[in-house]
């Protein structure tokens, strides 16, 4: 084991480590406006928004991950756009967590009691303020610790736009592979890096977990 | 794409799409035994090990699943460990799945109502005899969803395994592609193919989770 | 039968129960009353080691239950003793515990093949033949969850007395059943008394225990503090907290 030759390739390392990380928080940030928007569209009135919505959440959900980034570099190639990979692959990291997020805040949005809105409306509440003071505030609570799971998921899933060429951790440590000849220790300081976030996020979101079921401050 | 092209690499698609089989299905049964074996061993008063048991369940999925097939595939051999991709790619999904099987697993053992378990205290038997007749049959039955789950998870993770060069169909659709640079229509069919596939098995999943489900709801009540 | 000498518990630093002394005789029924939390089912719990008293001494025919006293001090007792003497005493839960995944007839059976080593036919018979003895014998083949909860205690009932134990335990056999359902899981009770069976009850039903128990035993904060014939405990008791806790009960039940 030579892990000398790793300490070189630190800083690189962990340079690297702040691309996914920026990477995984513009994924994760698209894919709430999206997941948002989907998730709207599924308990809409409207039939076909519903429809739409479900579509949406089957066939990124159901398509892997690393198909759509490649299908999305593809599809602006063959049009001609002239995008750099780094908005393809926040694209496909946001389109497709958009597809988990909307069911997150959906199944958060279902276990608000429908009883607390019913109370609002009978004190005269406008529909907006409702949806401003009471539910949304709580679908939040609930929806917030699956979705800093979300973004655990979303951090891992990353690594795999490696392959179209951005100089994120995974990209980085198959680089110092190469040039090292050690790919062992490569990939595993690459992998011990991810973990070290995972766990810090992890730890994070079960200090979340906690303070929220402790019926927070409003 | 013209249709003879296609009909040219048919052979090879189908080939391809027989390795994602049998990745799928052997890294499946690998993980499920391995993550078997893990919640088992969980259960021992043995601190130190359930220690080592947490940090191999942490490790694994705390980590990216491409990271874990390089580390295997590309730094195996300089730990000793010479792998063709194929087994690589399976070993890979064995590992990754084991992870999320032995918490599944987990949550299984722990939904066992204590009731059940005392009753059969009460009547004097053995820890054997509970485990095999109570614990492990009540445990299992719950499980059912979440594993079908996860291998529904599995089978979309066996596309990763290209990128280390493994031929199945991802693999296969990709050397089309650059053979007939027909990228784009490659991967849009891909996409839908697999789209339809995963609908497809989701859809027999819950089918059989609801038989299953019926049949574990005649609960003892409380 | 059943000899409770000075048996204390503490959960952390809770003490459930403080220097408990209680006896049964052979065929005698009695019947634990109190207020929640003072520590009846804990009691009972201790007399199979379901619980692991701290103190004291608890002896099954003589036979001391859980611990093993040597020249050096107190042991645990080994687990096949533990195990062996289990299947002597028969425990009926508040929640049925019946196993959801084995039919009425299978649940019964079961301690029979396993602890007992009887072949399946054999153990199926006698099943079949308690299932009958508590009236059940046309739900064999039914599942845990397509029974009322009146039929599950009945046949947990059944799953305890197959494996002929010296005595029984109930914990709070009816206090998770609808109020419909009680008087037939009662009504085998009662029959299972008049055969003379050693019973020891945690109950709330005091239509029961004043006409089915031999001696009821009140316990409020971890000690006994009234025992006796149910006349006296009932009727002529000087004890306040016993007064004041049957008060209640008539208040809330004579509308």
């Amino acid at each position: 084991m030579r892990f000398d030759i790793i300490l070189h390739s630190l800083g690189y390392l962990l340079r690297a480590a702040a691309v996914t990380v920026a990477l995984s928080l513009a994924g994760i940030a698209l894919g709430f406006v999206i997941g948002a928007l989907v998730c709207a569209a599924r308990r809409s009135g409207d039939r076909f928004l519903r429809r739409l919505g479900g579509f949406y959440v089957s066939f990124f959900r159901g398509v892997p991950l690393l198909v759509q980034l490649l299908f999305i570099y593809y599809f602006l190639a063959e049009y001609g756009l002239d995008v750099p990979a780094v908005v393809a692959a926040i694209g496909g990291l946001g389109l497709a967590s958009g597809a988990y997020q909307a069911e997150i805040l959906r199944g958060a949005l279902n276990a608000t009691p429908a009883g607390q809105a019913e109370a609002a409306t009978a004190l005269g509440f406008a529909p907006f303020d409702i949806w401003r003071r009471i539910l949304l505030p709580q679908a939040l609570r609930i929806a917030a610790p699956p979705l800093i799971n979300e973004f655990i998921l979303l951090l891992k899933a990353s690594s795999l736009v490696s392959v179209v060429g951005i100089a994120e951790l995974t990209r980085v440590s198959m680089n110092i592979a190469s040039m090292t000849y050690r790919p062992f220790e490569a990939y595993l300081a690459g992998g011990m890096i991810y973990l070290a976030i995972n766990l810090c996020l992890a730890a994070f979101g079960a200090f979340a977990e906690r303070r929220l079921a402790a019926g927070g401050s409003t | 794409m013209s249709f003879a092209v296609l009909l040219h690499y048919l052979p090879s698609l189908i080939a391809g799409f027989g390795v994602t089989v049998l990745c799928w299905s052997a890294g499946s049964i690998l993980g499920l035994a391995i993550g078997f074996a893990v919640a088992l061993l969980n259960r021992l008063p043995a601190p130190p090990l359930r220690w080592l048991l947490r940090a191999y369940v942490e490790i694994l999925r705390g980590t990216p699943f491409l990271v874990q097939l390089f580390l295997l595939y590309a730094g195996g051999p300089y730990i000793g460990l010479r792998l063709s991709a194929t087994a690589a790619g399976i070993l890979g999904l064995g590992l990754y799945s084991s992870a999320y099987f032995a918490e599944i697993f987990r949550a299984g053992f722990a939904a066992v109502p204590q009731g059940q378990i005392e009753a059969a205290m009460s009547v004097g038997m053995t820890p054997g005899d509970i485990l095999w007749r109570v614990t492990l049959p009540i445990a299992l039955a719950s499980t059912v969803p979440a594993i079908v789950n996860m291998l529904v998870i599995l089978s979309k993770e066996t596309v990763v395994l290209s990128i280390i060069t493994v031929p199945e169909l991802m693999y296969q659709m990709q050397t089309m592609a650059a053979e007939t640079f027909t990228a784009f229509d490659a991967i849009f069919a891909m996409a839908i193919f697999y789209w339809l596939l995963v609908e497809a098995v989701s859809r027999v999943g819950r089918r059989l989770e609801i038989k299953l489900t019926a049949f574990m709801a005649r609960e003892a009540s409380a | 039968m059943i000899e409770i000498k000075r048996v204390s518990k503490s959960f952390g630093a809770l003490q459930v129960l403080r220097e408990v002394d209680l006896s049964v005789a052979r065929s005698e029924v009695v019947c634990l009353i109190g207020p929640s939390g003072s520590g009846k089912s804990t009691l009972l719990r201790c007399v199979n080691f379901l619980e692991a008293y701290d103190s004291g001494e608890i002896r099954i025919e003589g036979r001391l239950i859980g611990y093993r006293d040597e020249p050096g001090g107190r042991r645990p007792m080994p687990a096949r003793d533990l195990r062996e003497m289990r299947r002597e005493i028969g425990m009926v839960f508040q929640h049925f515990n019946l196993w959801p995944h084995m039919t009425a007839l299978g649940n019964v059976a079961e301690p029979l093949k396993r602890v007992r080593g009887l072949p399946a036919s054999e153990a199926d018979e006698r099943a079949l033949a308690m299932l009958k003895r508590v009236g059940l014998a046309d739900k064999a083949a039914a599942y845990p969850g397509k029974l009322s909860g009146g039929q599950q205690q009945r046949v947990a009932i059944a799953r305890a007395l197959a494996m002929q134990p010296r005595l029984m335990l109930f914990d709070e056999p009816t206090s998770a059943l609808d109020p419909e359902l009680v008087g037939e899981v009662l009504e085998v009770m009662r029959d299972l008394a008049a055969e003379g069976m050693t019973m020891l009850i945690v109950t709330h039903e005091m239509g029961f225990a004043a006409h089915v128990a031999d001696r009821i035993a009140f316990i409020d904060s971890g000690r006994i503090v009234e025992q006796g014939p149910p006349k006296k405990v009932f009727h002529e008791s000087a004890e306040p907290r016993v007064r004041q806790f049957l008060q209640t009960y008539h208040d809330r039940n004579s509308f």
